[in-house]
C-alpha cells in the first residue's frame, strides 16, 4: 500500500476488526485461541482494506499444471509443446539416472492411483460442499439485510400513513369543534327561549292581574250604580213608568191590530 | 538423486494457508476451517468448562498428527511418528498433565477413579493395584500404539512394494501383489483414524 490510510478509514477498519474479533470469539470452540492470533496483525499497514479476490482459483490442466504454462509455450511450440517438455524431462531424468526406479516408485504409483481416484470421485462433491458453506454464510447475511430492508420499507410506509392520518385529524378536530359550537349554540337558544317564556309568563300574570283588577272595579261600579239606581227609584216614578208602559203597550197593540187587519 | 529436500521444505507450507482476514474464503480454507470447527465441537462435547482449556492443544495435536501421517504416506518421505521417541515425547507429558491436574483439583475424585463402582468388598485391594497399573501403563500404550501402527504400515508398504518390484519381470504375481499394495494403501490412509484414537484416548483420560 503506497499511502497510509486516513484516520477515518483506520477507525472504521479497527471497528471492523473489533467486530470481527467479537464474531470470532463467539464463533465456536477455538474462538479464544483465534482472538490472540488476530492480534498479531494490528499495525496500520495490515489493517488497510484488502484487494478483492478472484472468484475462482487459477485454471489448471490435469489438476496440477497451471494453464499459464500452456499459454506461455503456445506461440513457440503449439499445442503439444508442454507435453513434449514433460515427456522429455521425464526421459532425461530416467535415462541419466537422476531418478532411479525402485520399489518406492511402485508404492508411489499405487498411492498416486488411490489419490487420483479419490479426487476424481469425491472432488466435485467436496468442492460443492465448500461452496455451500460459503453460500450459507452469504445467505445468512443477505437474509439479515433483506429483513432489515423490508422492515425499513414497511416503517416508511407506516410513517407516511401516520402523516396522512395526522392531516386527517385536523379535519376531525374542525368537525368536532363545529359540533361543540353547535351544541353550545342550541343550548344558548334553549335558555333564551326559556327566559323569554318565563318573562312572558310573569308579564301575562301582571296583565291578568290588572284586567282582573279593572273588571272587578267595573263590576263593583256597575253594582254600585245599579244599587243606587234601584234605591233611587221612588214609588212615584215606579207608577209613572208602569203607566207609561201600559200606554205604550196599548199603542203597540193598536198598531199591531192595524197591521194584521191591513 | 534429486534434491528432494528442497521440495520437502517448501511444499508442506502450501497445505495449510494461514487463516485469512476475509469473511468468505477460498475452498481450501473454508474446508479446513469447517473441519477444525467440527472436530473441536465433537472433542469438547463430553467435557465441562474446565476441559475447554484443552481445546487448542488437542485440536492442534490432531492436525499435527494427521499431517505427519498423511504426508508420510508419500514416497521418499520420512514419518516422524514412526519413532518411538517422538510418540513417547507426546504421550508421557500430556498424560502426566491430566493426572496431575486431576490430583490437584479433586484429589479424592481422581483417586476414586481407581476403583470401579460396585465391586465386591474382598476384591478391593487387588483391584486398586490393577487400576494403578493400568493408569501407569496408559502413556506407554498411547505412544507405543501410534508407533507400532505407523511403523507396521510403512514397513508393509515397503516390503510388498519391494517384492512387487523384484517380481516385475515375472508378470502375474506382480498383478496380485499390486492389488494387495493398493488395498493396503487405502487402509493406511486410515492412519487418520489412528490419530482419532490417539486424541480420543487422551481425551478420555481427562477426568477434569
Amino acid at each position: 500500500m503506497s499511502d497510509m490510510p486516513t484516520q477515518q478509514e483506520q477507525d472504521k477498519y479497527s471497528q471492523l476488526v473489533n467486530r470481527k474479533s467479537n464474531a470470532v470469539k463467539s464463533s465456536g470452540p477455538l474462538g479464544a485461541g483465534l482472538v490472540q492470533l488476530s492480534h498479531l496483525h494490528t499495525s496500520p499497514n495490515s489493517q488497510a482494506p484488502v484487494p478483492a479476490l478472484p472468484e475462482k482459483g487459477g485454471k489448471t490442466r490435469h489438476g496440477i499444471i497451471p494453464e499459464e504454462l500452456f499459454q506461455l509455450l503456445y506461440p513457440k511450440t503449439g499445442v503439444t509443446g508442454p507435453y513434449m517438455l514433460g515427456a522429455g524431462l521425464l526421459t532425461y531424468i530416467l535415462s541419466k539416472e537422476i531418478y532411479i526406479i525402485n520399489h518406492e516408485t511402485f508404492a508411489a504409483a499405487c498411492m498416486g492411483t488411490v489419490i487420483i481416484y479419490g479426487v476424481t470421485k469425491f472432488g466435485p462433491d467436496v468442492a460443492a460442499f465448500a461452496d455451500k458453506l460459503n453460500e450459507e454464510k452469504v445467505q445468512k447475511a443477505q437474509e439479515v439485510k433483506d429483513l432489515a430492508m423490508t422492515s425499513l420499507a414497511q416503517a416508511i410506509q407506516d410513517e407516511k400513513k401516520e402523516q396522512w392520518r395526522a392531516e386527517g385529524r385536523q379535519m376531525l378536530f374542525e368537525a368536532k369543534r363545529n359540533n361543540v359550537a353547535m351544541l353550545l349554540e342550541t343550548n344558548r337558544r334553549e335558555r333564551v327561549h326559556m327566559v323569554t317564556n318565563e318573562v312572558k309568563k310573569r308579564l301575562d300574570y301582571q296583565i291578568a292581574l290588572q284586567t282582573l283588577h279593572r273588571r272587578m272595579e267595573q263590576e263593583h261600579m256597575v253594582n254600585w250604580v245599579e244599587k243606587n239606581v234601584v234605591t233611587s227609584i221612588t214609588p212615584q216614578q215606579e207608577k209613572a213608568s208602569i203607566a207609561k208602559c201600559i200606554t205604550d203597550l196599548k199603542v203597540l197593540a193598536k198598531v199591531q191590530q192595524a197591521k194584521t187587519t191591513a | 538423486g534429486i534434491p528432494l529436500i528442497a521440495l520437502a521444505l517448501t511444499l508442506p507450507w502450501i497445505l495449510f494457508p494461514t487463516p485469512s482476514t476475509r469473511w468468505l474464503n477460498n475452498r481450501l480454507i473454508t474446508l479446513q476451517g469447517w473441519f477444525i470447527n467440527r472436530f473441536t465441537q465433537q472433542l469438547l462435547l463430553p467435557l465441562n468448562l474446565g476441559g475447554h482449556k484443552w481445546a487448542v492443544l488437542l485440536t492442534s495435536l490432531m492436525l499435527f498428527l494427521i499431517t505427519l501421517n498423511m504426508l508420510g504416506l508419500l514416497p521418499y518421505t520420512f514419518t516422524p511418528t514412526t519413532q518411538l521417541s517422538l510418540n513417547m515425547g507426546l504421550a508421557v507429558p500430556l498424560w502426566l498433565a491430566t493426572v496431575i491436574i486431576g490430583m490437584r483439583n479433586q484429589p479424592t475424585a481422581a483417586l476414586g477413579h481407581l476403583l470401579p463402582e460396585g465391586t465386591p468388598v474382598p476384591l478391593i485391594p487387588v483391584l486398586i493395584i490393577i487400576e494403578t497399573i493400568s493408569l501407569f501403563i496408559r502413556p506407554l500404550a498411547l505412544g507405543v500404539r501410534l508407533t507400532a501402527n505407523l511403523t507396521a504400515g510403512h514397513l508393509l508398504i515397503q516390503l510388498i512394494a519391494t517384492a512387487a518390484f523384484v517380481l516385475l519381470p515375472m508378470m502375474p504375481t506382480v498383478a496380485i501383489l499390486t492389488s494387495i499394495v493398493l488395498f493396503l494403501l487405502t487402509l493406511l490412509e486410515i492412519a487418520v483414524a489412528m490419530i482419532q484414537a490417539y486424541v480420543f484416548v487422551l481425551l478420555l483420560s481427562l477426568y477434569l
